[in-house]
């Protein structure tokens, strides 16, 4: 369809082009018919003043006397610039310029265009927005009972709280969440760092503080903590430390063998850096970094909770990723998180039927891709 | 889809312009008619492609699509339609957007309706118009790229600023794009002009509804744009001396330069270059007003020098269109044949003083505006240069061109007749002394500046109206015979008349909203009076209100004058919470005479809100509404002229001849 319609664009834009040929045998006005006669119009205008008499007989003459100067002139003027015998052949350029124009537009278009993203309407998105209300009833529900529990609350649970209100937005929330579960024995380093970003993520991705103390608890506990890193460097980065926070990042990456989703962030930070400190660029298999839904991590959040709300929750949020892949099909990240997430809540037939999609999106990568493994080994754990 | 084929379009748009640039000049160079031709059909075809992308922009903007990034950034799924609407021209890609429709529109305009301009000349204004567009079209697509998508989409839009939810706002921007923009097709006639190597009355006569359309359209945005910030920004003020405001002020100053330069070229054959230089220079202002608001260089010198991409290639957009066309008049207009000569008292040379008087405050307006980029640029130092400079340079200079103003019309073409003339205007210039006297009696005191402004105001539209009185010979014929007299009369006079008469009106309410204004700012708690310019007014308290997205608090004035309620104010702080941002709605009592204008803040203090009390900012502006007036009978004038599809000659006057013949020329 918007194929299509680019067509019909394209083929209006030369027929704009081509048009004047089909125009060649119409005559052109020429300075020396336009001038003359702009002339002869001001010499009828002043017989009309002068019989009206707006305007003196005295006057009447000295400009009529004022046009015949300048009919003499124009007339010299024309005469001294014998107009060259007007050409029309030269039908070659237009020709070519027809050819170049759309060539050139769909050239700038191929590169620049995104033709496939959907428009989406907001009057068309009251789903969307159903499910987003939605997640916030089931969060408020989840906050109450963690809140009437006597013992405070299982901290698994806090912390799916925390996760949900930073999916939705609502990072002051999330903090509160998250620090119930930082005050606690159980805090892990992934409470530090989900703390960190949130914290971040509260004060316009600035690394406050409060921030810093949480990325260094979380190190502590895990120096290997990922998004702990992944903060520490951009802490540094804001210090202007670009070389430092470059190489923490790149160590950190190197530390991995195989292909692990948070890659790929790192490598886009790695190369916003490279690009703006004149460094050298990582390369990784590129594609979308920051994608709604449920990631891994979530799911696995909401796995140790144990309620019937937890499996419901869940369940949204997947469904969430699932319609939004019958519109983007060739999303393959947004594959992968489905199918993990169908293997969490223990969806055999459907966890396969996902990762099926996302090998067959795989097949159109390069060999070394290093989602091939990962989604050959899920595929043969699950029986598929 | 339809952000893509707004995308898509535009590319196709600059595709043609590229062609547009170089076929019609080449075949207007080498005779070849059918690539003159292709102007106008590529001129058609930008236009159709631009309004497609602006189109597919707006319809993005009206039913909120978040998969395009200027949508988020710029507008609401809450927002009023008509702001939704509005929004499409109010970031900084939409409004260029703007600007490259409207220049497309005014090449479509000259191809369509150019009927009567010769193919060479047309070819080379279009193909010299496309120069620009091709500029600004691949400064969009590169660099500000308004159908940038992001998928997967937001849930809502980032912004409802509530200060641009306003009516004027709205229709601000268009209209002074239509003015700034407008004179881009008048820069290309000159450029054209210039390598053609010959201006005359005819290229004049061509060029002159252009220029009357973009002057009536600058004239209309900027008289708009200080209503809004009079009636919205809530500071009582309508002209802040404000870079924003000098840079659209600049090219209107110069652009009335131009229109009457471009008459003396039309009637008399001269000051050609003059127009040329006009046209070149109104539209560089124009270039330079979009570079400084664009590229953010009015923020900070140093926010330019953060994100440099975008102000980098307007400099150098405007380094190449300036420096190349005066380089180009540099080099052509000395061989341009000379014009018609006259002597030093004539319309002419009234209208040369004109011209160099505001050439000159032009000049100053620039110099203030860019003085203190320069100076933060050098030196690091920031300072503000405002109104004092500005009131001390410029006003003296606007009064020396009233004077002129009123004699002009009275001047004949070539030579005009010193005694005649002093003849006709003694009587007004007694009658206008008369005026400024009696001001001056009845308001006792004021400074002595202002008296000098009345007396100006007042001498131009004496004269104004005494010159059109001549014209249709009111009393000295039948009333009967004079008014067929004025049905006779061009159009073209009469809006002269108006226009004229119009800055005197303008003058008046500049006058007196600026040298009688009075303000009173207190802290109030209910049931405190103020007493200002004769009335009494009761702050009677302040509630809370709730507003479709906004709550404010809304004050209630009663004001009274002679014990006699006249009527109750109310006005409101508004806040919106979804762009977390407050408003001063003020509430104003408006009439000829002047405006009682009041708004009402919360204490920076809590302590004082604790108390009960409130900032009431209180102002009484005498004749503020002649403003507006005179800026409505200014763009009336520019319709009249417009409307008028006569050609002009200026008859001269022989040197000797009866002094009871004393009929201006026209």
């Amino acid at each position: 369809m918007i194929w299509g319609i680019f067509v019909l664009l394209t083929l209006l834009a030369i027929s704009f082009v081509l048009y004047p040929l089909l125009l060649s045998r119409s005559s052109i006005l020429t300075r020396r018919d336009a001038v003359p006669a702009i002339l002869a119009d001001q010499m009828q205008e002043i017989e009309r003043d002068m019989e009206r008499g707006l305007i003196s007989e005295h006057e009447g003459q000295a400009a009529k006397l004022e046009i015949k100067k300048r009919i003499v002139a124009a007339v010299r003027s024309s005469e001294r610039k014998v107009a060259s015998a007007a050409c029309t052949g030269g039908k070659i350029p237009l020709v070519i310029a027809a050819v170049l124009a759309p060539l050139l537009a769909t050239g700038y278009y191929l590169t620049m265009g995104s033709p496939n993203v959907p428009s989406m309407a907001f009057a068309g998105r009251a789903d969307e927005r159903a499910q987003n209300d939605d997640v916030a009833i089931l969060a408020n529900q989840l906050r109450e009972r963690l809140e009437s529990d006597p013992a405070g609350g299982p901290s698994e649970g806090w912390m799916l709280l925390g996760q949900t209100y930073q999916r939705m937005g609502r990072a002051g929330d999330a903090v509160e969440a998250f620090e119930v579960v930082a005050k606690r024995e159980d805090a892990t380093s992934a409470t530090f760092s989900m703390l960190a970003e949130a914290v971040a993520v509260a004060n316009d991705g600035l690394v406050v503080p409060q921030a810093k103390m949480a990325i260094d608890r979380a190190l502590e506990l895990d120096a290997s903590n990922p998004a702990a890193t992944y903060f520490e460097s951009l802490y540094l980065l804001q210090r202007e430390e670009a070389r430092q926070a470059y190489d923490l990042l790149v160590s950190r990456l190197n530390q991995e063998d195989a292909y692990v989703p948070w890659m790929e962030t790192y490598a886009a930070q790695i190369n916003r850096i490279a690009a703006a400190a004149d460094l050298p660029v990582v390369d990784l298999p590129s594609g979308p970094t920051s994608q709604p839904g449920p990631s891994a991590a979530d799911v696995a959040a909401a796995s140790e909770l144990s309620d019937a709300d937890r499996a419901e929750f869940i369940r949204s949020m997947v469904s969430r990723l699932a319609e939004r892949l019958k519109d983007d099909p060739e999303d393959l990240d947004g594959w992968m998180r489905l199918a993990n997430a169908y293997t969490v809540l223990q969806e055999q037939d459907r966890a396969i039927e996902a990762y099926r999609k996302a090998e067959a999106l795989l097949k159109q990568r390069p060999a070394d891709d290093p989602r091939r493994p990962a989604v050959r080994d899920a595929l043969e754990q699950l029986g598929g | 889809m339809f952000p893509e084929i707004g995308h898509f379009a535009l590319a196709l748009a600059l595709a043609l312009a590229l062609v547009q640039s170089v076929l019609p000049i080449t075949g207007a160079s080498r005779g070849n008619t059918v690539w003159m031709k292709s102007a106008q059909t590529t001129a058609l075809g930008q236009v159709v492609f631009v309004t497609i992308a602006f189109t597919a922009l707006m319809q993005a903007f009206i039913v909120s699509d978040f998969t395009v990034r200027n949508v988020v950034e710029n507008s609401h799924s809450l927002k009023p339609m008509l702001y939704k609407v509005a929004g499409t021209w109010g970031s900084h890609e939409g409004s260029l957007l703007l600007w490259i429709l409207i220049l497309a529109v005014f090449g479509a305009g000259v191809a369509t309706f150019g009927s009567n301009i010769p193919a060479e000349t047309k070819a080379r204004t279009l193909s010299v118009q496309a120069w620009i567009s091709v500029g600004f079209l691949s400064f969009l697509l590169l660099t500000s790229n308004p159908f940038e998508r992001v998928f997967p989409p937001p849930l809502d839009g980032n912004d409802l600023n509530p200060l641009l939810q306003d009516m004027g706002l709205a229709l601000h921007p268009p209209l002074l794009y239509f003015g700034y923009v407008g004179f881009s097709i008048v820069f290309s006639f000159a450029v054209a002009a210039l390598l053609e190597g010959r201006v005359d009355p005819a290229w004049a006569r061509w060029v002159r509804p252009w220029t009357l359309a973009a002057w009536i359209s600058l004239t209309a945005g900027i008289a708009l744009g200080s209503w809004w910030a009079y009636y919205e920004l809530g500071w009582g003020g309508w002209w802040f001396w404000d870079p924003v405001e000098n840079v659209s002020f600049m090219p209107w100053l110069l652009g009335t330069a131009l229109l009457h330069s471009a008459i003396v070229t039309e009637k008399r054959d001269a000051f050609k270059s003059w127009t040329i230089l006009l046209a070149i220079l109104t539209f560089s202002l124009s270039l330079l007003g979009t570079f400084i608001v664009r590229s953010g260089l009015l923020t900070s010198v140093h926010a330019f020098a953060v994100d440099p991409e975008r102000g980098l290639y307007i400099l150098g957009l405007l380094t190449v269109s300036i420096g190349g066309s005066l380089a180009l008049y540099a080099w052509r207009a000395p061989d341009m044949e000379p014009g018609g000569l006259f002597r030093p008292i004539s319309r002419e040379a009234g209208l040369l003083v004109n011209n160099l008087i505001l050439a000159a405050a032009t000049g100053t307006v620039l110099f203030g505006t860019l003085y203190p980029l320069i100076l933060e640029a050098v030196t690091g130092d920031k300072i503000s240069v405002g109104p004092p400079f500005f009131n001390a340079a410029f006003i003296p200079m606007m009064l020396a061109l009233v004077v002129f103003m009123g004699f002009g019309p009275f001047l004949s073409w070539k030579r005009a007749d010193v005694a005649g003339l002093l003849d006709r205007v003694r009587f007004i210039a007694a009658l206008a002394l008369i005026a400024a006297l009696a001001a001056w009696y009845l308001l006792n005191g004021g400074p002595i500046m202002a008296y000098l402004a009345i007396l100006g105001a007042a001498w131009l539209l004496f004269a104004t109206l005494r010159e059109w009185a001549l014209r249709i010979r009111l009393f000295e014929v039948p009333l009967a015979e004079s008014m067929r007299r004025a049905r006779n009369l061009p159009r073209a006079s009469h809006g002269m008349t108006v226009a004229h008469a119009g800055v005197a009106v303008l003058m008046m309410g500049m006058i007196g909203s600026s040298a009688w204004k009075s303000e009173e700012i207190v802290f109030a708690a209910p049931g405190t009076d103020v007493e200002i310019a004769g009335f009494d007014i009761t702050f009677e308290g302040a509630e809370k209100v709730q507003g479709p997205n906004y709550i404010a608090d809304r004050g209630t004035l009663e004001v009274r004058r002679n014990g006699e309620l006249v009527t109750t104010l109310f006005p409101e702080r508004r806040y919106y919470p979804v762009a977390e941002s407050q408003t001063t709605e003020s509430a104003i009592r408006s009439t000829l005479a002047g405006d009682l204008y009041t708004s009402i803040a919360t204490p920076a203090s809590d302590q004082v809100n604790n108390a009960g009390s409130w900032t009431l900012r209180i102002l009484y502006e005498p004749l503020v509404n002649l403003i507006w007036i005179g800026s409505i009978l200014l763009v009336i004038g520019g319709c009249l002229s417009l409307s008028d599809r006569r050609l002009r000659v200026g008859a001269p006057r022989r040197a000797k001849r009866p002094a009871s013949d004393a009929v201006p020329a026209e």
